[in-house]
């Protein structure tokens, strides 16, 4: 049984429609990427199934029940998190403040202390941090308390979106390298990522998102595959890379 | 001039802790609750109402009557209005406002009740030369009291934490977890307790409520809001204390012109915001309701 499957799922904001057709399968541990231009819809794809769009049709099972229409509230208590666009921390709180928000969403209340002990040694840098306004953070820094917020719930499936907007190359190496730690310990992970390289060298599998529709699935394979991946891309076989 | 200046003091707690109740339910929903002042109205309703049943027992009665009132607002009005934007919330706040005004007129009549409640605290307390009055130590202290234990209450505890969070950013706040319902609720509650203070000190002041009763100060703490910087809970109630403050002192320096009062006070109102647009302390993590 899939951890995460999703079919023909619609979602808008008002009377306009933007995702047509989104649909996903994850397995347990998988880390799967989505790229596709700017527009194209994956920001509302995450966020129908976090629960903070609202979906118009179509289905979410997560762990074999059906979650559409849930609040965002409900499903990270269920072990679904998102760290959304532009990473939304709390920048008047401390960093343990934000930590501590996000037990709010454990099921499980007797693990908090060692939830947070765990990503703090995960993120070091957040524990030389601790009570420093979260807004005086770096970049990186802030993109790296956001992850480590979201998975003091302790989710079984982390989705990220964009994570490695606005940050310095290395630093993107850091973050992404923390994603496979955590894939490691076991977490499901959904990344949405501009650069189609960086994604698919890690994931599993990668969707090209195009138009609100999911418009092909590429393996890591695919990737080396320069006209393939561009064709996917934009629809075309132009490569503007 | 003593008595000035703790007159200044008790107006400004006073007006802060009616700013702040109205400063509490915008940061969690960005709401500008108009209907704020009939809170304050049925608190001294209830309370004049009730009276003879002795004063604690009609204190706890007004308390807990204002804060069903306020959850009630919420649970039968905006609740049902998530979705809408400020506007509409605005509008709404307006309507459930004059719905409560003559709600009031059909129960208690379109003229004022009077009643005693604690006829003491407008007695005096001698020191040689200089009097003061009794009430206006007493409402520094329950002014002071209240905005201690909300400031407790908002810094120290997990609550305090959500509510926090969702008056900056709601959206993200729902996505770790934090019941929207439940800190909305809370906050109006809260809201509610705190409007049942302000009627406390109000109505011990002028001994009669009538359905308008709670508008005057509710305009003004909306004022004292905006100046303090919407969307910061300490902005709100430092800016209600500045105008409850300044009005009192406007007031008595004033003597025979303080029908200007409100002109002046307006003045200072727009030369603060043409120098500070975004208030005195400003919410960096302010977030539009998305
Ligand atoms: N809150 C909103 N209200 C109205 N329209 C929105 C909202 N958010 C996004 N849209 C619209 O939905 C479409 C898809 O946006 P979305 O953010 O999902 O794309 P995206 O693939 O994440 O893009 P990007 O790569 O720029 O982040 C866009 O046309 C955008 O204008
Ligand atoms: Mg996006």
């Amino acid at each position: 049984m899939s951890l995460l499957s999703v079919r023909g799922l619609q979602a808008g904001y008002g009377k306009v429609q933007v995702l047509f057709n989104g649909h996903i399968e994850v397995e347990p541990g998988e880390l799967v990427g989505i790229v596709g231009p700017n527009g194209a819809g994956k920001s509302t794809f995450l966020g129908a199934l976090a629960g903070s769009v609202r979906p118009s049709s179509g289905s979410i099972e997560f762990q074999g029940t059906s979650i559409r229409g849930r609040k965002p509230e409900d499903i990270v208590r269920l072990g679904l998190a998102l760290v959304p666009e532009g990473r939304a921390i709390f920048t008047d709180l401390t960093v343990t403040e934000n930590l501590r928000l996000g037990l709010t969403g454990r099921r499980d209340k007797s693990g908090s202390a060692k939830a947070i002990a765990e990503v703090t040694e995960l993120f070091p840098v957040l524990a030389s941090h601790r009570g420093h306004q979260a807004g005086l953070l770096s970049g990186g820094q802030q993109q790296q308390l956001a992850i480590a917020r979201a998975l003091v719930s302790e989710p079984k499936l982390l989705m990220l979106d964009e994570p490695s907007l606005g940050l310095s190359p290395t630093v993107i190496q850091d973050v992404f390298g923390v994603l496979n730690k955590i894939q490691e310990l076991g977490t499901a992970i959904i990344v949405v990522e501009q650069r189609a390289h960086l994604i698919m060298s890690v994931a599993s599998r990668t969707l090209v998102m195009r138009e609100g529709h999911v418009r092909a699935t590429l393996t890591r394979e695919d990737a080396r595959d320069e006209t393939k991946l561009a064709a996917a891309y934009f629809g075309t076989g132009e490569d503007r890379e | 001039m003593i008595q000035t200046i703790l007159d200044a003091l008790s107006y400004g707690g006073l007006y802060g802790l009616a700013a702040l109740g109205i400063g509490l339910v915008f940061g969690v929903m960005r709401l500008v609750n108009f209907a704020h002042g009939e809170l304050i109205a049925i608190g001294a309703y209830l309370m004049i109402i009730t009276i003879d049943l002795g004063l604690p027992l009609s204190i706890i009665i007004a308390v807990a009557g204002t804060a069903a009132l306020a959850l009630l607002m919420e649970l039968s009005v905006f609740k049902r209005l998530r979705l809408a934007g400020p506007s509409v919330l605005l509008i709404a706040s307006f309507g459930v406002s004059i719905f409560l005004q003559r709600s009031y007129e059909i129960i208690f009549g379109a003229l004022p009740i009077s009643g005693q409640i604690a006829p003491w605290m407008s007695g005096v307390i001698e020191f040689g030369d200089t009097t003061i009055t009794r009430g206006s130590i007493l409402t520094i202290i329950l002014a002071l009291a209240l905005l201690a234990g909300m400031r407790f209450l908002v810094e120290n505890t997990t609550l305090g934490l959500q509510i926090r969070a969702a008056s900056s950013d709601f959206q993200t706040a729902r996505l770790l977890g934090v019941r929207s319902n439940y800190v909305i609720g809370t906050a109006f509650v809260f809201s509610g307790v705190l409007a049942a203070a302000v009627a406390f000190v109000l109505v011990t002041q002028r001994g009669s409520v009538d359905p308008l009763f709670g508008v005057n100060i509710t305009i003004l703490a909306l004022v004292g809001t905006v100046i303090g910087g919407l969307g910061s809970l300490q902005g709100a109630a430092l800016g209600g204390f500045a105008v409850g403050a300044t009005i009192s002192l406007l007031n008595s320096f004033l003597g025979n012109y303080r029908v200007y009062s409100y002109t002046w006070l307006f003045i200072l109102v727009i030369i603060v915001l043409l120098i500070r647009p975004s208030g005195l302390i400003s919410n960096k993590a302010f977030k539009e309701r998305a």
